[in-house]
């Protein structure tokens, strides 16, 4: 469990904006919170593991991805503010983050 | 001089050429539409008919395997006239033909010969049942054979990509449900493939020796570039391995991950995906060390002089 804080949630938009930018090669200041993952960037699963991968390596985290996965079926992932949301509630839950639906 | 840190590696078959490196890769173009009447001489005469506008054939699988072949020895023929010379090749799945194409081992028909042959004996040995093979991402081996196994089902594990990511095979219906329940176990990604074989399954071993049956009397000689075994990651060097590797390839479960971990150790440090698709580049980014994973469209100069 780690707290989150400012520092962090900037570093994970900083991040994300700046993966989807180079992935997806679009206009960084065309990214906002709203940003559709498929419809606007054709964004894939395989974006969102390897966001996973680096936020398990830049935080040091203890996850499963299925434990991610079993998440993301309850709440599934459309825009850019909520896949940053999932990754700060990730980087702060670890392998509890089901037990925040109980 | 071949350069032992590079390898060209070629992608199973697909229908989507949408970025067909026509634009990008100079004389392209000119390659694809000679093997494509080749291939329609000796082969098929309907694939004269494919265009990458009209997408052709979109539903045809052995006729997508064809053109999907014909794309990628174009592509890799193209790219050693330009001076590159890879030192290893190796095809995923039914990229093994382009790749013994590659390395010098089959004639472009030959090729076009061996997947006729095997898309036939394949066809031929399956029972009356629907087959199809599909994609999980986000479990490890054990959290799918569990699956399995507690459904009794009798799908296989039949290729792995990365540490979390794997291809099964097996009866349709099966396999459906097993990617439901993948999903809910916590895959974060499943797909169906939407083939009608079950490539590389034991359901496949009758249509490979009959397969195997036919082998003799097609040309195949020693690969020129080693050309790796995604069964067992034996480097293939003579035309006894080639043949042996052909009918494994069928009904053996291969191993991406475990051929690119080979490849590495081998000290190849570039690789570039000569086929229409960008899945292994998209892939290698979660296998360690292999960064440097071009798709034909994105080939820097350094590794194209």
């Amino acid at each position: 469990m780690a707290p989150i804080t400012d520092k962090i949630r900037n570093e994970v938009k900083e991040i994300v904006y700046s993966f989807f930018a180079d992935e997806c090669e679009v206009d960084l200041a065309s990214i906002n919170s709203n940003t559709s993952i498929i419809n606007d960037l054709d964004g894939d699963s395989l974006m969102f593991l390897e966001l996973i991968e680096i936020f398990k390596k830049k935080y040091q985290l203890d996850i499963e991805l299925k434990v991610i996965g079993k998440y993301a079926v309850k709440h599934p992932v459309a825009t850019i503010g909520q896949l940053i949301d999932m990754q700060l509630l990730i980087i702060e839950h670890e392998n509890r983050l089901l037990e925040i639906d109980q | 001089m071949q350069d032992h840190h590079l390898a060209f590696v070629f992608p199973a078959f697909t229908n989507d050429y949408a970025d067909h490196p026509g634009q990008t890769m100079p004389g392209f173009d000119q390659y694809f539409s000679e093997l494509l009447f080749k291939a329609a001489s000796h082969t098929d005469q309907e694939l004269a008919q494919f265009t990458f506008e009209n997408r052709a054939f979109h539903d045809d699988e052995l006729r997508t395997q064809y053109i999907t072949y014909i794309y990628s020895c174009a592509a890799s023929s193209l790219l050693r006239n330009n001076g590159l010379s890879p030192g290893f090749t190796a095809g995923y799945s039914m990229g093994i033909y382009a790749a013994l194409f590659d390395g010098g081992a089959v004639s472009f028909e030959t090729g076009l010969t061996l997947i006729r042959l095997a898309h036939g004996s394949l066809l031929k040995s399956l029972p009356g049942a629907e087959y199809t093979m599909g994609t999980l991402i986000g479990l490890d081996r054990k959290d799918i054979e569990t699956l399995i196994d507690k459904s009794a089902f009798s799908i296989e594990i039949t290729n792995q990509n990365a540490s979390h990511s794997f291809v099964i095979s097996g009866r349709r219906a099966e396999v459906h449900q097993l990617l439901k329940l993948a999903k809910e176990e916590g895959a974060l990604n499943t797909r169906d493939l939407s083939v009608s074989i079950p490539y590389h399954s034991s359901e496949l071993k009758a249509g490979a020796m009959d397969f195997a049956d036919n082998l003799g009397k097609l040309d195949i000689g020693s690969p020129q570039t080693p050309v790796i075994s995604l069964v067992d990651q034996a480097l293939l060097t003579n035309p006894r391995m080639v043949a042996a590797e052909l009918v494994r390839n069928l009904y053996y479960p291969l191993n991406w991950f475990n051929t690119m971990q080979a490849l590495l150790g081998h000290g190849v440090s570039h690789f570039i995906e000569c086929g229409p698709s960008k899945g292994l580049a998209k892939n290698a980014r979660f296998i360690e060390g292999a960064r440097n994973f071009y798709t034909l469209n994105a080939i820097p100069p350094a590794s194209s002089d």
